[in-house]
């Protein structure tokens, strides 16, 4: 029962445990457990935080404790996508098992107020340098990208949500009638499509993780995003089905190994062509809009 | 007694035949009882009899509403390879083919949703160079703008058809006597709007007749293709109206797409 090894797989029904058991490994086990091996979704602090009764804490302890620890178990009791579904609400609290690393165990209840007492500055500046890092990982070539499993470990939305609003800004910008319908069109297309292109595969009967996949598809965006910066700069036609096709063809080769190798290879160009549809179709459209 | 069988252990590893068909038998498809799972839409006891049910058909009323909701449930509708649906294409473009022979027995809705997509796509996107090169002829000094309601347009009309009418069509065979499955119904029409991808290619040519050539080509095959495929599946019974409907209202379609897109 003890043997929930935090190591590589998530804690899924702690409520099982007492607390007193739990606090037992926390002190046994020590600080080096507490963190996922994996960095992404799953509930990263609350697993010390609900026990920290019994350790020096910031706020005043026990009495809210057993329910503050049903509380916790609450999002940690989910399974790994729906946590990821949670994963908004405590998405402070995971940067904080990244920074404060020795101080999580240390000091249980104390990491949540830390990440919520922090300048704001702080928590943008992780969520910047996730960014940024993830789109490293996606978009440029390195090591990792023929195993999709590492390669987007730590996804979020916000990278996603930032490419796809500033492209449907700079099309709006670009175009000299209609700004507001070019805006919308273009944030359903690429919202709905990478929901429904998500769909596509689970429905195909390939393996992948619904959020991950999302927030792939979003990073994915980045060359159209350039190409978009592009053409609203430059008004030649050739010029613009250049830069596009080179965006395009940088997106696709971006989303390829990770939605090949969620299907069976005998269903992977049914997989992919709606992947190029919808490049393709938001292409057209930034090649259209002048 | 026959729901016994759904209680086998095995019995949620069958693919689209499920053991027991009892519940089937009162929707008297006879002739279909073999892939009777894939008749019901939407899906009710979850597509594949999940392990934790072993009294599948008993609550099919309380079960309905997981079914509709799950992911697991439609699967069953988009077990299809690649070269089974290129398949299915290329049959969709010579009328002349057994089209419905070669769904019978696994029908997809991969091919409808996607062609329909990509018929969307084309249309908007088409459509406007179709205007750009127009508007480039006839008077090259003005502005020429992208229009995005073509988008609108496409998809609302596109994707209304291949949804509505199939449906129409289901409930009126049904009515006239015929057994019916909504699913093969939506799959075959959305096949049938194949050929106009190709077609939409071609229509960017300013010529007005040339123009006029494809589209009325375009839609006949179409036509034929829709009224063959409805003749056979209502083998026995008299039908022609329905089937004489069905052929008109896909030359309506391509007339529309020619007038409203490339004009």
């Amino acid at each position: 029962m003890a043997k929930m090894s935090h190591g590589d797989t998530i804690p899924l029904h702690p409520s099982s445990q007492s607390d007193i058991d739990e606090i037992e490994n926390l002190m046994i086990a020590g600080p080096a457990n507490v963190l996922p091996a994996r960095p992404p979704s799953p509930p990263r602090a609350s697993i010390p935080v609900s026990s920290s009764p019994f350790l020096p804490s910031n706020l005043p302890p026990p009495p809210p404790s057993a329910p503050a620890a049903a509380y916790h178990k609450a999002p940690i009791s989910a399974s790994p996508p729906d946590a990821a579904y949670h994963k908004a609400p405590i998405s402070a609290s995971p940067p904080a098992a990244e920074t404060s690393r020795g101080g999580i165990a240390a000091d249980g209840f104390g990491s949540l107020p830390n990440t919520l007492t922090e300048p704001v500055w702080d928590t943008v500046k992780r969520d910047l340098s996730r960014i940024v890092s993830n789109l490293k990982l996606v978009v440029f070539p390195n090591p990792y990208r023929e195993d999709p499993g590492k390669a987007l470990r730590d996804w979020d939305l916000w990278g996603p949500f930032f490419f796809i609003v500033f492209l449907g800004l700079t099309l709006s910008w670009s175009a000299s009638l209609k700004k507001s319908e070019v805006f919308a069109v273009a944030f359903a297309v690429l919202a709905a499509g990478a929901i429904i292109l998500t769909l596509n595969v689970l429905l195909l009967g390939g393996h992948i993780i619904f959020f991950q996949s999302l927030s792939l598809l979003g990073y994915c965006l980045f060359p159209l995003d350039v190409g978009a910066v592009i053409c609203m700069l430059k008004d030649n036609v050739i010029i613009k089905i250049i830069v596009v096709s080179i965006a395009l063809a940088w997106s696709s080769w971006a989303a390829y190994p990770f939605m090949s190798a969620a299907v069976n290879p005998r269903r992977k160009a049914l997989a992919l062509y709606p992947v190029f549809l919808m490049y393709i179709s938001v292409g057209f459209l930034i090649i259209a809009i002048d | 007694m026959e729901e016994g069988y759904t209680s086998l252990p095995t019995s949620h590893l069958l693919g689209s035949v499920p053991a027991a068909v009892a519940e089937e038998k009162a929707k008297g498809a006879a002739s279909e009882s073999s892939s009777a799972n894939l008749q019901i839409f939407p899906p009710a006891n979850g597509g594949y009899q999940a392990p934790g049910s072993p009294y599948g058909g008993d609550d099919q009323a309380t079960s309905s509403w997981k079914g509709v909701c799950s992911i697991s449930s439609y699967t069953p509708y988009f077990n299809v390879d690649t070269d089974i649906v290129v398949g299915r294409l290329i049959s969709s473009v010579y009328p002349m083919n057994d089209f419905t022979g070669k769904i019978d027995g696994n029908p997809d809705l991969y091919g409808p949703i996607w062609i329909s997509t990509t018929l969307v796509f084309m249309l908007a996107a088409l459509g406007n160079c179709a205007t750009y090169l127009m508007h480039k002829r006839n008077e090259p000094d003005i502005a020429w703008a992208f229009d995005v309601t073509y988008v609108n347009w496409a998809a609302c009309i596109i994707y209304g058809y291949a949804l509505a009418v199939p449906v129409a069509f289901y409930f009126l065979l049904r009515y006239f006597g015929c057994n019916a499955s909504l699913i093969r119904l939506w799959c075959m029409w959305g096949y049938s709007l194949f050929i106009f991808v190709p077609s939409s290619l071609l229509l960017i040519a300013p010529v007005e007749i040339f123009r006029w050539i494809i589209i009325i080509l375009a839609g006949a095959a179409s036509s034929w293709f829709v009224a063959l495929n409805l003749k056979s599946y209502t083998e026995g019974s008299d039908l022609m109206v329905l089937i004489v409907s069905a052929l008109l209202l896909q030359i309506v379609l391509a007339l529309f797409i020619k007038i409203f897109f490339f004009a």
